[in-house]
């Protein structure tokens, strides 16, 4: 094998990651969601969604709508949440005079424009999301939380994911065999 | 070693489109089924709803700082027919009863959901149910919401084996006004 040959295996490769990486990024800017393609990873939605199911999100919408099933970040927690709409109020935030504390971190809202606060429920858990807020918050907010609605749905496909993630031996043993088949791959 | 991994290739690549097109075909024809059997206009009958304001003071009711929270709670009937949202890729129904109602000036609008179930099997899906109490204690975002009117509706979602997934609402509806506090001296008038 000369330099050549390995230089245009690397070319390939490099061209691989970008076009994934060209699609991900476009993906995000037609559905409008910073993260348009999101693995269940947790139980809380069970019978609909279980552990490795692949959901696809929209956030082109103005608002979302009662019973819809949403994504949605929590401030100071990584992990998102997929669990469904039961409560939205549209609310007209009042100006406020009172000057803002410089610490505070709450974004600030436009005076005037109609916010939806929503209250969040997982389908297999007893209870609503009140616990899972950040301290001091009893509702989400539509602009400032939400990631998207799921609209589409693969079952399953998505457990590579969770063993790459939580199960070390398995991603060394696929990132092995990736290497292994570089090497051996011949034009 | 090197044809079997191509061959390898070639198999699962061939497994791989085999998946798409018949996840696309499962998905496509339940879609065309389910616009036969015009599942946006089945109906449903709210009846007989009885609602009970009552005051909270803790958390877990929308209660801050030990301030009284209205909390509202139902009981209905429902009669309802669901059973033309089930097909080979239908894996579960949610269905869910709302009240949407008007607050003050700056909150222009409120939906809020009273009762839902979770469907899986065709025959659980003729619902006929008396004197149901709601799921969950109702409050506002507001403290009080008593004398407010709401309408209520059935609504449903639909969650595929494979595919999109599908909301929509039952034919009929139930206007309802929100009582006074139970218990409370103005409540008499």
């Amino acid at each position: 094998m000369n330099l050549r040959q390995q230089l245009i295996q690397g070319l390939n490769i490099a061209m691989v990651v970008c076009s994934a990486f060209m699609f991900w990024k476009g993906l995000a800017l037609v559905t409008g969601s910073s993260s348009p393609i999101v693995v269940v990873l947790s139980g809380s939605m069970e019978p609909a969604f279980q552990r490795g199911d692949i959901l696809f999100l929209w956030n082109r919408n103005q608002y979302v709508d009662v019973g819809d099933i949403v994504v949605y970040n929590i401030k100071e927690k990584e992990i998102p949440i997929v669990h469904r709409v039961m409560r939205e109020h549209k609310v007209i935030p009042e100006v406020k005079t009172k000057k803002r504390s410089a610490r505070s971190k709450k974004p600030v809202h436009e005076p005037g424009k109609v916010r939806q606060l929503l209250l969040t429920k997982g389908d297999n858990n007893p209870t609503d999301d009140l616990p899972l807020y950040a301290y001091g918050q009893t509702y989400l907010d539509r602009e400032d939380d939400i990631v998207g609605k799921v609209m589409g749905y693969i079952p399953k496909l998505g457990y590579v994911t969770i063993l790459i993630t939580e199960n070390v031996y398995f991603k060394y043993a696929l990132l092995g065999l990736l290497g292994l088949s570089t090497l051996l791959q011949k034009e | 070693m090197f044809s079997a991994l191509q061959r390898f290739q070639g198999i699962s690549s061939n497994v791989i489109t085999a998946a798409i097109w018949i996840s696309l075909f499962v998905a496509l024809s339940s879609y065309a089924q389910l616009y036969l059997n015009e599942f946006r206009s089945l109906p449903a009958v709210i009846d007989h709803v009885k609602a009970v304001t009552t005051l909270k003071y803790s958390r877990g009711f929308g209660s801050r700082n030990r301030e009284p929270k209205e909390n509202s709670r139902i009981a209905f009937d429902l009669t309802a027919d669901i059973s033309d949202l089930f097909n080979w890729n239908t894996k579960q129904v949610f269905v869910y009863l709302t009240a949407e109602y008007e607050g003050q000036p700056s909150i222009p609008a409120n939906k809020v959901t009273f009762w839902n179930k979770i469907i899986t099997k065709k025959e659980d899906a003729v619902l006929n149910l008396q004197k149901e109490r709601s799921s969950f204690s109702v409050w506002d975002v507001e403290d009080s919401f008593r004398q407010r009117n709401a309408s209520l509706k059935l609504e449903w979602n639909i969650q595929p084996h494979v595919g999109l997934l599908l909301w929509g609402e039952n034919k009929g509806s139930y206007e309802l006004t929100f009582p006074e506090v139970k218990g409370s001296s103005s409540a008499s008038t």
